[in-house]
């Protein structure tokens, strides 16, 4: 049989639901979050996870670096992401803060590797994210990144246009941050509903000012179409102004 | 002329400055901030990092440089922003999140004087007015007075000064107004003054390569004093467009880039690899070999030191390994107390065996056939290989534009 532990998607319980299985030296099938369908030959245990209430703990325990890495893996979509964070921390118990140099345990490259792949991903977002100005001076933008980044951009954005009212939705998750001037939240989509994104007077302008910049700045002798989409892959044009109107051309 | 012919042609004339890195400076302020690693925003056609918003002032200059398409003898349109026309698209660009900054550098408009107030005005405004707190580049105009350099620095992140080509002879025949003191006074009084509210970011210069006849050995000088003498954070090459028709000048349809991306590679050797000029080339061989990059040059010289046991021998040689960079070699060494090394692990730390494979062995291991263990096919197989990459090397040389 499978042991199939299920948590509810956040990362709170994750915490609590690793505790729990080290803690009590439990071998888990998978960890999986609520939704899993299983197969036949799975049991899924869905455990009272706030009852166990020692994720801070934990997180003390770990220290910032070993957070910041599961927790980066955590925001991935990698199919088995529990289960390396598990097997990340039945080492960590074991090896202590020398586990990252052993990169010749899976679960140490792995865990290194996602964490680095994130990363990159949320930096990438710092710099391609392009907002319109609304009629009301909001700043909007949408996004559409591989992992869930939109906390760690909002946070780049938090210190970045701190004087302004923002919004970022990430397309694919259909959820929402929301800046007011002091902090961000994030949302569902569903709870938070603008009916309508009107431009402001010059929104027009400025996108035209920028497409000018940028079909100026690149050096025709140069031109190397491989290496700037090996830089700012297809993927993510869509939302990149000006990109926006070349992938229309090439569909 | 409305505000978006203006950015044109203010755009199109500051494309051929290489420097885009929005890197190492800590700012912040009500409207923006400095990111410490710097960010890209978009890549242009070329695949070049665009970063901050690139433009000219004016690209009115009183100068007559053979090889710029501003020199005060073409007959080409004019234009020239107003301070308040700059911050307006700076912070609009920069709230919208198109750019990281601004990177301002001009013509030389009357004087060099007058033409640094011009600078100052633009950067102050937009400092004091606007309260903008992202990266800002700017070029100072040589022969301009110390008090206004003084001025200027306070004001941006980076600060610089373009040496244009590597000798004084070199300047003399294409920018004879230009004069190579001056850009030395002004690089040692940024070295004099940097500190923390003056030019954060450093200094960086720019050298235009292959306009003139001068070797690689006379710009890796050029290069290496300026680091040890100005503490230049960056020199950036950039491989000569044929933007004018004159005598004097190289009649190149295509750009040098396969030289400017050794020179790039070179200069990582100084910076980071503790190579000296001298390692790497001489008045017998002043020039880079094309076929393979500078480090693997310098490995088939000394072929008699290899191959290098990797899990006992120092940082220093293994960074001089042919496909160890820095992280790997790090890498190695912190790992290499803690377990036995094998060549899958070299490879998950991130060594490129196909080129590292020749120079090292592992446990005593040697991952070829020793028999092959000879210059000639060594050198064959790199040639290849660098051939192969190719395409992969332009990239890597991009991503040195916008570290
Ligand atoms: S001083 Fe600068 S802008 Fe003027 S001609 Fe020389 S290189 Fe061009």
């Amino acid at each position: 049989m499978n042991n199939v532990y299920i948590y509810d998607g956040s990362f709170i319980n994750l915490l609590n639901l690793l505790y729990y299985l080290l803690k009590n030296n439990i071998r888990p099938t998978n960890i999986k979050k609520k939704g899993y369908l299983g197969s036949l030959f799975d049991y899924l245990i869905e455990l009272d996870l706030r009852k166990i209430n020692k994720s801070d703990a934990l997180i003390k325990k770990l220290g910032k670096t070993v957070i910041h890495h599961i927790y980066y893996v955590y925001l991935s979509e990698e199919e088995n992401k529990e289960i390396i964070i598990y097997y990340y921390l039945l080492n960590y118990f074991k090896y202590g803060p020398n586990l990252n140099k052993m990169r010749n345990l899976k679960c140490v490259s792995e865990t290194l590797r996602i964490s680095k792949k994130v990363g990159n991903e949320a930096h990438k977002m710092k710099g391609f994210i392009r907002f319109k100005e609304l009629k009301n001076n909001i700043l909007y933008a949408s996004f559409a990144p591989d992992n869930n980044v939109l906390e760690i951009v909002s946070l780049h954005f938090k210190k970045r246009l701190a004087n302004e009212y923002w919004l970022i939705k990430d397309e694919k998750r259909k959820i929402i941050s929301i800046y007011d001037k002091k902090d961000f939240y994030i949302l569902n989509e569903e709870m938070f509903n603008i009916s309508e994104y009107i431009l402001s007077d010059n929104e027009l302008e400025m996108v035209n000012l920028w497409q000018t910049f940028y079909n100026t700045i690149g050096i025709k002798e140069r031109k190397n179409p491989r290496c700037q989409m090996n830089f700012m892959p297809k993927k993510y044009w869509p939302y990149i102004i000006e990109m926006s109107g070349e992938n229309e051309k090439s569909c | 002329m409305n505000l978006n012919e203006k950015l044109q042609i203010l755009a199109d004339s500051a494309k051929y400055d290489a420097s885009c890195s929005s890197s190492g400076s800590k700012r912040t302020s009500s409207l923006g901030n400095t990111h410490i690693a710097g960010i890209c925003h978009s890549f242009a056609s070329d695949g070049r990092c665009i970063s901050l918003l690139k433009i000219l002032l004016t690209n009115i200059c009183i100068f007559d440089c053979k090889y710029c398409l501003n020199r005060r003898s073409n007959n080409i349109k004019r234009a020239i922003f107003t301070p308040e026309e700059i911050c307006e698209i700076t912070i609009n660009f920069y709230r919208r999140n198109y750019i990281e900054g601004l990177f301002l550098s001009s013509g030389i408009i009357n004087s060099p004087d007058y033409t640094m107030e011009l600078l100052i005005k633009t950067v102050s405004l937009l400092r004091n007015k606007y309260h903008f707190g992202g990266y800002i580049h700017a070029k100072s105009i040589p022969g301009a007075s110390d008090y206004l350099l003084k001025k200027l620095g306070s004001l941006v992140d980076r600060l610089s000064a373009n040496i244009e080509l590597p000798t004084e002879n070199g300047l003399k025949l294409l920018a004879p107004n230009k004069d190579m003191h001056k850009v030395d006074h002004i690089m040692g009084y940024v070295r004099d003054n940097r500190s923390r509210n003056y030019v954060p970011a450093g200094q960086s210069t720019q050298m235009i390569i292959g306009a003139t006849h001068e070797t690689d050995l006379d710009i890796m000088t050029k290069s290496e004093n300026m680091y040890n003498n100005y503490k230049l954070k960056r020199v950036f090459y950039s491989a000569y467009i044929s933007v004018n028709k004159d005598a004097l000048l190289p009649s190149l349809n295509i750009p040098p880039l396969k030289r400017e991306n050794r020179l790039y590679q070179a200069d990582w050797l100084l910076r980071y690899y503790n190579f000296k000029v001298s390692d790497l080339l001489d008045q017998d061989s002043p020039n880079f070999n094309i076929l393979v990059d500078p480090k693997v040059s310098w490995s088939l010289k000394h072929l008699d030191e290899y191959p290098k046991e990797v899990t006992t021998c120092s940082y220093n040689e293994l960074l001089k390994v042919p496909g160890i960079g820095i992280t790997s070699a790090k890498r190695i060494i912190k790992s290499r107390s803690h377990f036995q090394l094998t060549f899958a692990d070299l490879k998950k730390m991130g060594v490129v065996l196909k080129r590292a494979n020749y120079f090292i062995t592992c446990n005593g291991k040697y991952n070829i056939n020793s028999e092959l263990f000879n210059k000639k096919f060594i050198e064959a197989n790199l040639v290849l290989e660098d051939r192969k990459e190719n395409a992969e090397e332009n990239m890597h040389q991009l991503r040195l534009f916008h570290e």
